[in-house]
């Protein structure tokens, strides 16, 4: 072990090393790795890491060096991003390669972009076994969008071998068909970016008339690709053949060399030709074309894969030994014994490939040779980044503009602006940063240690002789120091930014700008406030300032202290969690415009509530769930009215890890996940014409008065449908309240204009408009009272003049549902009062606010369960006070006889009589009309491709969700369906989608709008149709009823549901005798 | 009496025994456990998913039959299948296992939603969701009491919170505006002040006009106050029942 150790020492690369490297950026590489979940990223991750000597070429592929969370060892899939650097060297110069591996899973593709963002190259992995994945499709769409070049690896070759026992032609054959597919992918990029361009220059034309003459068409696009080589081939060197578990990997250049000496043929001939239809004419000597065609082996056949199998045929199925060693002899490996000996096979092949084709020299000299340094930063990207995607570049402010040339250059000088992205933020424990790691421990010091234990070991050794009882006392105050340790250092969670510096150099001590996503450079304020931090800011405002003070260098699992750190590069800055709350970028000039945000894949969709197990913890969960909106670019939290906090996460796998996140890291306690509480709404509709099924209900009123009236017979406060009459307890006061429906217009009208309501409310709070309003909004809400008006004038000649009999709206006096005044002699002002300039003479009745606050509380929970209503509209039409003279003076009388103050204390004061009267009113005349239940809908968008359309139906129609319109994306083999879903069905959609889809179609929810359940909750069958149709029970499910029964089971209210279904099913308590 | 044998019994097992005493006598009728509320509640309307058999029994464990004497004596008819309806609606019943644990269930939820409706996180001014409030009311090992009023167990419940500091809780604040004439306003406005948990305007010009924020438990006492102090010249104006943040937030 010790010799293990020292070489692991003198190979490991010093943090002096890597600095100077640093400044020489035409070697410095920033990589990224992306591939399906699966396909064996972090594996080859490993296989380099072991090239650095940072792990034993024995552990590769088995340790997974990148994943240092305990459930990604567990899970055995990656959850974050995780960047490292590396030192490669090539025809004697050094590379600093920064590597950063990401996740595959689809939850965590929030990771990819922001690994993506700070690289300019990447290795996308392609399993040959299970070929072109969704997430290779999402993946490589991610590189594209950020203009990175990517290379790619055919990953788990030996599959092909050992498993799928394939011939090495058939091989070839199927490693054609990937390349194929791959490029067929590329290609789908292409033409869909392109068509858009085309699209969007059309647009640009058609909207400035001075018409720039532009020639954007086809051909030129296409041109410019040719340029670009874009598509993967082997002969251009692009593509890597590997298999990362037994640690070998070539390119064709690789084998090229090998046999331009051997067969005479030149280097760059072999390099176009071992890949393709082509084969050796033995005779001839010579290359030919038509392989297939003539039946002979092509040339990668017998050069390339043939060896390879005879290597894992020899090794690996036949234990041939002394084919093994002929092996050896040829390719002249050296074998250690002890691999030779080995019993398992798969140890010894490693030994042998690992050797014969090392994998970490394939994959990182293509790495250094294709893909670009930071220096070939180009114009395009560069711009992309810049501005927004409906900005221009040209519209950028000046200073701005001229910042381009510094990212081109990106010079490092001192000169030169300071340019750096942050594009996550990451929790890092304080026990691993540098400056609190333990150092190795010199010789004098580990005497002194030595010496310390031995005499406390004999103290202890004579103190048992003492006394034994004292045994148990020491141990137990052991456990007690080390259990406070750890407690302190629980606290201690420290974010370190994950960045790429782009321009300029960052140092310790610098004091730069930290601008917020929504920073604009053109609008920006020159005056910040040093001593600001995140939380201070306005809303308008982005930008604070900090100084630097400890800079990182990835090295895997580890960080290194760095003092400073030049353009190009990928660092960790620390010290920004008051700063930066997901990213930001960071400069030393408020020109610099904040980078685009990211392109993420997967948006936020699954949504639950979190609650403490202990009730008491409340705090710790809400200060946790800061830190993980904080750490986590992908999740949402929110607080709901109701008091929830509610996560949405980009999958249950990522939700998954965000719990366990929030258990063990950020809030330490424990927490229950569950379904998040939907809203509902209630609402009257008018009497249905049609029957359930659909047969013409014929005498208009009859069927559904019956229905509805019947369990109000006997109730002499309704007077007919909609009408109650209601006296107050003490029979001194009559309201008569009608209810109806509102039109769908005005209703809507209201909840889109909610906002105004608020504002007007707020007025005719303080009556005093000038104050509160400015004069625009006091135009608004006259414009929104004509608005009303006009829409009450179209409809039935009922809702006539309305308008201006507006009492109140509710609930919460802004909502979608209003009180009418039509009491004839009661002449009350109405909501617009205080928008009129002229003074009113009406006065308000005594009790007025009373009869507002009952229809609020009805309004705020209607009688089917409890929920708001929306679209009521309540007409107070009598209001009258029986044994009063006069109208309203009611309060007067309790001093005069002495016989009502006692009446007063049976029942309370008037005015919460009135209250209650009206809300039980309000209610009472609800319930008499048909009642429905409105739900909230999501507006649903998903992409998914052609062949998964009807799984996708059948998921969507089982939720109750309705399809607006289904379109294919231009360019693309993509379907585009636009659907609603009702808000309730939407726990477990996401997943749900994926699984029955394979992950083919990605769903994504916004709430839209408020939708009538047309479905009576009440209903049963009544006529002689129905009963046929439906039975006596009524036995189909009644969606409405089912949401009306679960909100009504969670508040607790009475359920008419059997307790038990059927009397005669239960157990038998008592034996028969 | 007929004679008792083995072979002319129908045992009746599972019984939940309605009683019904009636013109001095004692019927009984025979149903299946946890159906009668049901059928009380006319969620059940088949009969005889109810009743075990349509018989009228003086005692049913022993299996006597009820005498058509007594029957017609006492409910002037002697169809058993009618009688039994009557016993049903009207009888006594021992409520069983299940029925009383989904009314405890239902009651402990009421309760619990009662008070996350009334109160308030003071920290952020936001109810707490009702599952929060049944964790806590466990944690506070509450039982439900089956024969008080839900409203009533809810203050109580809220109490005992405040007592045990189980959760940071505070009743939901209730906004009032008071209009008091200048005579009596200086008197009642120290009097308001003492009972109001915070004061948000408070204008002395011609009359007093204040703005303020009660407990809502204290409405009755301040209404009583302005309107009798003032001998029916205060006004009282409820601007809000329920003062707590509206909107969602997003956590940052």
């Amino acid at each position: 072990m010790p010799l293990f150790f020292q070489c692991y020492n003198m190979k490991r690369n010093t943090p002096q090393q890597v600095s100077s490297l640093q400044h020489n950026l035409s070697n410095v590489r920033n990589i990224c790795i992306l591939a399906h979940v699966d396909h064996g990223k972090t594996t080859l991750a490993d296989a380099l890491v072991a090239s650095n000597g940072i792990i034993s070429q024995r552990m590769a592929g088995k340790m997974r060096y990148m994943d240092s969370r305990e459930d990604e060892q567990i899970r055995g899939i990656t959850m974050k991003s995780s960047a490292i650097s590396l030192l490669y060297n090539k025809d004697d110069k050094d590379y600093l390669i920064n590597l950063i591996d990401s996740p595959g899973h689809v939850d965590f593709s929030s990771e990819v972009s922001t690994a993506v963002r700070l690289c300019d190259g990447a290795l996308l992995i392609v399993d040959v076994v299970e070929g072109v994945c969704p997430q290779t499709h999402a993946v490589l769409r991610q590189a594209w969008l950020e203009n990175i070049k990517p290379v790619l690896v055919l990953n788990k070759i030996d599959r092909l071998i050992t498993e799928l026992k394939f011939s090495s032609t058939e091989a070839y054959v199927h490693l054609q068909q990937i390349l194929v597919q791959v490029n067929l992918l590329t290609n789908e990029l292409y033409t869909s970016e392109a068509m858009g361009k085309t699209s969007a220059v059309a647009d640009e034309c058609s909207e400035s008339k001075s018409g720039e003459a532009q020639s954007y068409d086809w051909t030129t696009l296409e041109d410019e690709e040719e340029d670009k080589n874009i598509f993967f081939s082997p002969d251009r060197g692009n593509v890597i053949f590997a298999s990362a578990l037994d640690s070998w990997g070539f390119t064709i250049s690789h084998f090229a060399e090998m046999y331009s000496k051997k067969l005479g043929f030149s280097k760059n001939v072999l390099t176009k030709t071992i890949w393709g239809d082509y084969y050796v004419n033995m005779k001839t000597k010579s290359i030919q074309k038509g392989a297939q065609f003539k039946g002979k082996k092509p040339l990668f056949v017998q050069l390339v894969l043939d060896n390879i199998w005879s290597v894992y045929d020899a090794i690996f199925i036949k234990r041939d030994k002394d084919m093994i060693e002929k092996i050896q002899k040829t390719l002249s490996l050296k074998i250690a014994p002890r691999d030779a000996c080995h019993n398992d096979a798969r140890v010894q092949l490693q030994a042998h490939t690992s050797q014969w084709l090392p994998i970490s020299k394939a994959v990182l000299s293509i790495v250094c040779d294709i893909l670009p340094s930071p220096l070939q930063i180009n114009e395009e990207r560069t711009e992309k980044l810049m501005c927004k995607q409906a900005q221009r570049f040209d519209s950028l402010p000046k200073e701005t503009q001229a910042l381009k040339s510094d990212f081109l250059a990106c010079k490092s000088g001192d000169d030169s602006p300071v340019i750096v992205f942050v594009s996550k933020m990451f929790p890092v424990d304080k026990k691993i940063l540098p400056q609190n790691r333990q150092r190795p421990l010199t010789k004098e010091e580990l005497q002194a240690r030595r010496e310390k234990a031995v005499q406390r070991h004999a103290e202890r050794m004579s103190k048992l002789k003492v006394d034994e009882e004292s045994i148990n006392g020491t141990p137990i105050q052991d456990v007690n120091d080390t259990g406070q340790e750890e407690e302190q250092n629980d606290d201690n969670q420290v974010f370190i930014a994950f960045a790429r510096i782009f321009s300029g150099t960052i140092k310790r001590g610098q004091t730069l700008y930290v601008l917020g996503p929504k920073h604009n450079p053109a609008t920006a304020s020159h005056y910040i406030d040093p001593a600001l931090c995140l939380k201070d800011l306005s809303s308008h405002q982005h930008i604070t300032s900090f100084t630097v003070n400890n800079l990182y260098l990835f090295m895997g699992r580890e960080l290194e202290l760095m003092e400073e750190i030049p353009a190009g590069n990928i660092l960790g800055i620390g010290g920004l969690e008051d700063h930066i709350l997901k990213s930001a970028t960071i400069s030393s000039t408020i020109y610099c415009p904040a980078f685009t945000s990211m392109y993420f894949d997967a948006l936020p969709i699954v949504r639950v509530a979190i609650e403490p197990k202990q009730a008491s913890n409340m705090k710790a969960v809400t200060d946790g769930l800061k830190l993980l909106n904080q750490a986590d670019p992908c999740v949402i939290v929110s607080v709901q009215e109701t008091g929830e906090h509610v996560i949405i996460t980009a999958g249950e796998v990522h939700l998954q890890r965000c719990i366990d996140d929030l258990q063990e890291r950020y809030a330490k306690v424990e927490v229950t996940v569950s379904k998040p509480i939907v809203p509902f709404r209630e609402t009257v509709t008018l009497p249905p014409k049609v029957d359930m099924v659909n047969e013409a209900i014929i005498d208009q009123n009859q069927p559904t008065k019956s229905n509805r009236l019947k369990q109000f017979e006997d109730d002499d406060e309704v007077k007919e449908e909609g009408i109650v009459e209601i006296f107050t307890p003490d029979k001194t006061c009559l309201i008569r309240i009608h209810c109806v429906p509102l039109p769908k217009a005005i209703t809507e009208l209201l909840v889109e204009h909610s906002d105004l309501l608020k504002a007007l409310h707020k007025t005719s709070k303080t009556d005093d408009t000038e104050n509160i309003l400015n004069s625009t909004a006091v135009q608004n809400l006259i414009d929104f009272k004509s608005k009303i008006a006009n829409v009450f004038n179209q409809e039935h000649k009922s809702w006539k003049d309305a308008c201006n009999q507006i009492w109140s709206f509710g609930p919460k006096k802004t909502g979608p549902n209003i009180l009418l005044n039509r009491i004839p002699d009661y002449n009350r002002p109405s909501v617009w009062s205080c928008l009129d300039t002229a003074t009113n003479s009406q006065t308000f009745r005594d009790l007025d606010s009373c009869i507002i606050n009952g229809f609020q509380m009805a309004t705020f929970a209607g009688p089917m369960c409890e929920e708001p209503m929306h679209g009521v509209c309540f007409i107070i039409e009598k209001w009258e006070y029986l044994n009063s003279t006069s109208n309203g003076q009611i309060d007067d009388k309790c001093e005069s006889s002495s016989a009502i103050p006692r009446k007063r204390d049976v029942y309370g004061p008037l005015s919460g009589q009135v209250m209650s009267i009206v809300k039980d009113g309000c209610r009472k005349s609800f319930e008499t009309q048909p009642q429905r239940l409105v739900a909230a809908m999501y507006k649903c968008e998903i992409q998914a491709t052609a062949d998964v359309l009807g799984k996708l139906y059948e998921v969507l129609g089982k939720r109750n969700g309705r399809v607006l319109s289904e379109e294919m994306k231009e360019g693309t083999q993509l379907f585009i369906v636009e659907a609603t879903l009702p808000v309730v069905e939407s726990f477990g959609f996401a997943d749900i989608m994926r699984k029955r889809t394979s992950g083919l179609a990605s769903p994504q929810l916004k709430f839209s709008h408020w939708e009538i359940i047309d479905v009576d909750p009440y209903w049963v069958p009544t006529t002689e149709e129905e009963y046929l149709h439906f039975g006596e029970k009524a036995d189909s499910q009644n969606c409405a009823l089912t949401y009306m029964n679960n909100v009504r089971k969670r508040k607790g209210l009475k359920v008419e549901e059997k307790i038990v279904e059927h009397g005669e099913k239960q157990r038998t308590l008592t034996r028969n005798k | 009496m007929a004679l008792k044998q083995p072979t002319g019994q129908k045992r009746l097992t599972n019984i939940a025994v309605i009683r019904l005493k009636k013109g001095g006598k004692r019927f009984e009728i025979a149903c299946y456990p946890n159906k009668v509320t049901s059928w009380r509640n006319k969620v059940e309307t088949d009969i005889d998913e109810v009743l075990q058999s349509h018989t009228v029994f003086t005692n049913v464990s022993k299996g006597e039959v009820a005498k058509t004497a007594d029957l017609k004596k006492v409910f002037d008819t002697d169809n058993h299948s009618e009688i039994c309806l009557k016993i049903l609606a009207k009888g006594e019943l021992q409520v069983s296992e299940k029925e009383r644990q989904a009314n405890a269930e239902s009651m402990f939820r009421d309760i619990a939603t009662v008070v996350s409706d009334k109160c308030v996180n003071p920290d952020t001014n936001r109810p707490y969701p009702v599952t929060m409030i049944e964790k806590a009311m466990k944690d506070l090992h509450f039982s439900v009491k089956p024969n008080k009023n839900t409203k009533q167990q809810a203050l109580e419940v809220i109490k005992q919170f405040k007592e045990n500091e189980t959760i940071k809780i505070q009743r939901a604040q209730m906004r009032l505006r008071a209009t008091i004439p200048a005579k009596e306003g200086k008197k009642l406005r120290e009097k308001i002040k003492k009972i109001a948990t915070q004061i948000e305007e408070d204008a002395f010009e011609e009359d007093l006009e204040m703005v303020v924020l009660i407990d809502p438990g204290v409405y009755r006492e301040i209404d009583d106050l302005v309107k009798h102090d003032t001998k029916g010249k205060g006004k009282i104006e409820i601007l809000n029942l329920k003062e707590i943040e509206e909107g969602d937030e997003k956590l940052e």
